[in-house]
């Protein structure tokens, strides 16, 4: 029997499911040019987003412990959900506009949600595994979206060939888990962390999951899939892949991580499992991505390479495996989530039907053509070069401090490096807006759904910048609720 | 030896050397077959281990199933049976060298550890009436969002399927 308290704790959850399945039913009984199912979805995620910030202290376990539902959990559903309702409000023109408007496209969007929501609940492996699945299977199938467009379909096959490579390494790694430890289940880790730690065949089968999900957060050196498949794919599921896509691969490695972050805060610090090797790939990820992203000429693959610099941002507060860490990374994924949605929701606006509109010099004379869009892409783009007083620049602070006091100086150094160098290319792009002239001077027309949703995104992260202290202490609260 | 390490080494040996011609041959054809040798050893194992209700679901669909589709696929299809498939090979010594230190890792340590072979196994589930109890109750969230996880790969399949206008 399910008792009721687990069904009202995986209300999140049980939502998104109903509402895939009547989004299929309104897909099938409305005219197709009709924008119902886009309606539906969008107010379907946003009541989600906004439940489980209601809920937001509640904790509670649900289906014999296979999820748990606390304030991280709650805060991650948020996320996941809030992107995917902005990337609703992206679509609504941006899929007319590249002549692929299929209400299809928002049930995989709403199943991506599903799955991403799976993973960030999972206290077990397998819904780890299949919420991954269940993801991944929307990516593919979004990322080619485009079909009569080959860029979008090399996006698609190459995505699910580097993908099921990755989940290939998952699954075996998770074998080996169960071969050493004889469950799958995330508190029975917690409880016996202690011989766990000893055992070659765990350590083997950890580090083969945490390779697999390096795959899926794109870091260096598992990142060859990213520049092509975010450049290829539609521009509003690039904005939901480096977004949400991203944030439910760290959400995989804090729920994995757990124990022994867990076992190196009660023990002080003596054990350091996954430091060394979390540690080089955010060394990595930073430089590789800071300084390959300053020779793009096309502005999607100038964020790809950026998302993979700030994924290496973010290693640096996991490889602490503290938890101030995880609170910094938590407060770095909710920040890059709104940078990044904000941006490369403005790019799907400008974006015109022939593809034009992506290189870098097109942005140039941007601020008389559309002085509203310059200017929210101006916040965006210095928040993302984590200038001060945005919440980018926080995030990257609450990191670097998590890694300096672990005594690891000398890789929150790396990280001012490698921001530094970033300024370049993010204020390349300002400079272009406001200080050349463009060929171009027709002023951009600019839907109505896209503009709010890029204006929601900005109030957010006006707020989150505004009051950092506040936020990172709500953050402290339910990450230290969650143990 | 016993009757158990026999038969072990010899669905071993039949999943290796099958799955070895499924990767190098050029022929579609060819692999498919292969492949369904793989697929038959793999049942074997599962055999061994007890799990008789799996090792019927991996004859039926995949054997049944799957690779019979896979065929038909290639039969169907226009001239590719008798096409040689095009893979070459991309940095030979870089891939060989990452390769051979990732399966050296592998096989040492498990060559190395100690398997918890001895330790209190949970009792195994009898039979399908055990699977189906298990299902519904313990395993109910996998259960469902299993058939999420089909119904989605569906709605893709037919998304990418169909014929967009334009």
């Amino acid at each position: 029997m399910i008792p009721v308290q687990d069904l009202f704790a995986s209300a999140p959850l049980l939502i998104i499911g109903g509402s895939i399945l009547i989004a299929l039913i309104l897909e099938m009984v409305f005219d197709s040019q009709s924008s119902i199912v886009a309606w539906f979805s969008g107010s379907a995620l946003l009541f989600t987003a906004y439940w489980s910030l209601y809920h937001l202290y509640d904790r509670g376990f649900a289906f014999n412990n296979m999820i748990s539902i606390s304030g991280r959990t709650q805060l991650l559903f948020f996320i996941v959900n809030f992107a995917a309702a902005v990337v609703v409000m992206f679509s609504m023109d941006y899929i007319k506009k590249i002549q692929t408007n299929y209400g299809e496209f928002y049930i995989l969007l709403l199943s991506a949600v599903l799955g991403m929501m799976l993973i960030a609940a999972a206290r077990d492996m397998v819904i780890v595994f299949i919420g991954l699945e269940q993801m991944s299977i929307c990516f593919y199938v979004l990322a080619g979206f485009r079909r009569k467009n080959i860029k979008s379909n090399e996006s698609a096959i190459k995505y699910f060939l580097l993908g099921s490579f990755a989940t290939g390494f998952i699954v075996y790694g998770m074998a080996l888990l169960y071969g050493a430890s004889q469950t799958f289940s995330i508190p029975e880790y917690l409880a016996h962390v202690e011989t766990l730690k000893s055992n070659p065949i765990f350590l083997l089968g950890s580090l083969l999951f945490v390779i697999g999900f390096t795959f899926k957060i794109a870091a260096v050196p598992f990142h060859m899939w990213v520049p092509d498949v975010y450049q290829g794919a539609p521009t509003n599921v690039t904005a939901f892949m480096s977004t949400a896509g991203k944030v439910s691969g760290f959400a995989a490695l804090i729920t994995f991580l757990s124990p022994f972050i867990d076992y190196s805060a009660r023990t002080t610090g003596s054990a350091k499992f996954f430091m060394p090797f979390l540690a080089t790939l955010s060394v990595l990820s930073m430089l590789y991505g800071a300084i390959v992203a300053l020779s793009q000429s096309d502005v999607k693959r100038m964020l790809a390479y950026s998302s993979i610099a700030h994924a290496g941002y973010m290693l640096i507060g996991l490889s602490a495996l503290s938890y101030e860490g995880v609170d910094g990374v938590l407060f770095y994924l909710v920040a890059y989530t709104l940078m990044n949605l904000g941006a490369f929701g403005i790019i799907s606006i400008l974006e015109t039907q022939d593809e034009k509109m992506l290189k870098i010099e097109d942005f140039a004379g941007l601020s008389s053509r559309s002085p509203l869009l310059a200017a929210f892409l101006a916040v965006f783009l210095f928040a993302l070069a984590g200038l001060p007083p945005f919440a980018g620049f926080f995030g990257k602070y609450f990191v670097f401090v998590s890694a300096v006091e672990n005594g690891m100086t000398w890789l929150a150094i790396v990280g001012v490096i490698s921001s530094v160098i970033s300024v370049y290319f993010y204020l390349r792009i300002i400079v272009l807006m406001y200080f050349s002239k463009g060929e171009n001077t027709e002023v951009v027309s600019v839907p109505k759904s896209a503009l709010l949703g890029v204006f929601v995104v900005f109030i957010m992260f006006v707020i989150m910048s505004a009051f950092p202290q506040k936020f990172e202490g709500i953050i402290h609260t339910i990450g230290l609720l969650t143990y | 030896m016993d009757l158990y390490l026999i038969l072990f080494y010899f669905f071993a040996i039949i999943t290796l050397v099958s799955a070895f011609f499924v990767v190098t041959t050029r022929n579609v054809i060819y692999a498919a077959f292969n492949l369904m040798l793989t697929l038959f050893g793999v049942a074997g194992f599962y055999v061994l281990l007890g799990a008789d209700f799996i090792a019927i679901v991996q004859l039926i669909v995949y054997v049944g199933g799957i690779l019979i589709l896979l065929i038909f696929g290639v039969m169907l299809t226009n001239k590719i049976t008798d096409t040689d498939i095009k893979s070459g090979f991309l940095n030979r010594v870089p891939g060989l060298l990452i390769v051979g230190t990732f399966a050296g890792i592998l096989i040492g340590t498990l060559l190395k550890s100690t398997w918890r072979i001895a330790a209190p196994l949970p009792p195994p589930v009898a039979g399908l009436v055990g699977i189906g109890n298990l299902l519904m109750t313990e395993y109910t969230l996998i259960f469902e969002i299993l058939g999420a996880v089909l119904l989605i790969a569906l709605i893709g399949a037919a998304s990418i399927a169909r014929k967009q206008s334009n």
